[in-house]
């Protein structure tokens, strides 16, 4: 690994039993990313697509911008779900991943993402 | 006569300022005005109309409608007949409902997704304008893309239940919207369940795609750019901005496109493409890829399917 002086914390993931260092300035995703470690689903990165949907068991994290409501409701994050791209770890964590990657064309997804059908604009905001 | 081209896209966007940014300082549009509701109007600088994107403050990601540009008024009337024929119910809104925006002909797709048709938008002109024009404008900055180019659309595909918007859609838009088919992804037993479509109105390879997925959403939006440097250019931007990016620069079996993949950031998939492949035509031959070369097809170096590519949209 490349000389990197940043404070780092461990992460532990705890459905493969993988451990990564993550600077306390960066995203769980990020972090892992980087090192080019594998464990969390990797997306958009951006807070958005929702597919590294993690739960947190045990540490503390910092927020870092804005995650969709499409993927994680306010109940969910008060029992711990967040999005791995928009948390910073202040201390050591623990966490599972909570999302299942969807893939195309296999056989009895549709049916269970079938109750996200888009409605017709009805938000007065959205134009 | 009928649909011409893709007029504006309307996104969700978690954080407007990182947003505008993005679209501004990324892409190189230019922010054109914001209404009351905080919702932002972008333009290229090569588009002559007022808008071609809406970004919208939400709590998620995704597209609200995409909007198509018809040539007369008239059109309006009879594409309004012609889908309400098909059994689609449709609506118009009033001139107004969006900003310097004539009426609007407004429908879901088989698919679920809103669409709209409107056949006026406020004429601004381009960056270089129309008399004697310079080729590119002293005022571009970032990946200064030209214009809107397509979009692609995630339906809902389940071969177990039957379920298939893709092929829906494709019906829907050749026999209500007169567009045609220039390529298609077969897969299953003989190449029974079309998995991905893309079709057209103008002489390009596509205004608008379908590819099969769990549930529908947006795969991404598209801007045109001049050349393969363009989009090695565009790169450079992402990199020094960065900016999230999701496929670096490669070709597309399917249109032939030169491309890059990156994110907004609410995680809003972005192409810039350059390339026009051929001349579209509607004599011309549908082409057909077939399932073990999906790979190749969207991107034909490798041949390898970049899991993201297909399973992570908004």
């Amino acid at each position: 690994m490349w000389f990197d002086t940043r404070p780092k914390v461990i992460v532990h993931v705890c459905q493969t039993q993988e451990d990564f260092p993550c600077a306390t300035s960066e995203s769980l995703l990020a972090g892992m990313v980087k090192i080019g470690r594998k464990g969390i689903p990797v997306g958009c990165v951006n807070g958005g697509c929702g597919v590294c949907k993690v739960r947190i068991l045990e540490g503390q994290i910092q927020t870092l911008g804005p995650i969709s409501r499409a993927h994680v409701t306010h109940e969910e994050e008060s029992k711990g779900y967040t999005l791995a791209c928009r948390v910073a770890p202040s201390t050591a964590v623990k966490l599972e991943v909570a999302g299942k990657l969807e893939k195309p064309f296999r056989k009895g997804l549709a049916s269970k993402a079938g109750s996200s059908i888009i409605a017709p604009t009805t938000n007065l905001k959205e134009t | 006569m009928g649909v011409m081209r893709i007029g504006h896209a309307s996104l969700k966007v978690m954080d407007m300022a990182a947003a505008v940014n993005h679209y501004v300082n990324v892409l190189g549009m230019n922010k054109v005005m914001e209404d009351k509701h905080g919702n932002v109007y972008l333009k290229c600088w090569d588009e002559w109309d007022k808008f071609s994107l809406i970004l919208t403050p939400s709590q998620e990601a995704g597209m609200n409608h995409v909007a198509y540009k018809v040539e007369k008024d008239s059109d309006l009337d009879e594409l309004q007949n012609t889908i309400e024929a098909y059994g689609t119910k449709t609506v118009i809104l009033p001139e107004g409902t969006l900003p310097s925006t004539g009426r609007m002909l407004q429908f879901n797709l088989p698919s679920g997704h809103e669409m709209r048709l409107y056949a006026m938008k406020e004429f601004v002109g381009t960056d270089v304008g129309s008399i004697n024009p310079e080729p590119w404008p002293d005022s571009i900055h970032g990946a200064g893309v030209h214009w809107l180019d397509h979009c692609l659309l995630m339906v809902e595909l389940n071969p177990e239940t039957g379920v298939n918007k893709v092929a829906e859609n494709v019906k829907f838009f050749t026999e209500a919207l007169d567009f045609y088919l220039t390529e298609q992804i077969l897969v299953g037993p003989g190449g029974a369940i079309q998995a991905a479509a893309f079709l057209t109105r103008t002489s390009t390879p596509h205004d608008i795609a379908f590819v099969g997925g769990p549930r529908p959403g947006l795969h991404h939006i598209s801007f045109y750019l001049d050349s393969w440097h363009d989009v090695l250019k565009a790169a450079d931007v992402m990199g020094k901005t960065k900016t999230r990016i999701d496929v670096a620069p490669t070709r597309h079996g399917i249109t032939r496109g030169e491309t890059i993949y990156f994110f907004d950031p609410s995680g809003n998939r972005n192409e810039t493409f350059a390339g026009l492949g051929y001349l579209s035509q509607r004599d011309r031959p549908v082409t057909t890829w077939t399932e073990d070369q999906i790979g190749t097809a969207i991107f034909y170096h490798t041949g390898d399917l970049v899991p993201s590519f297909t399973e992570v949209y908004t």
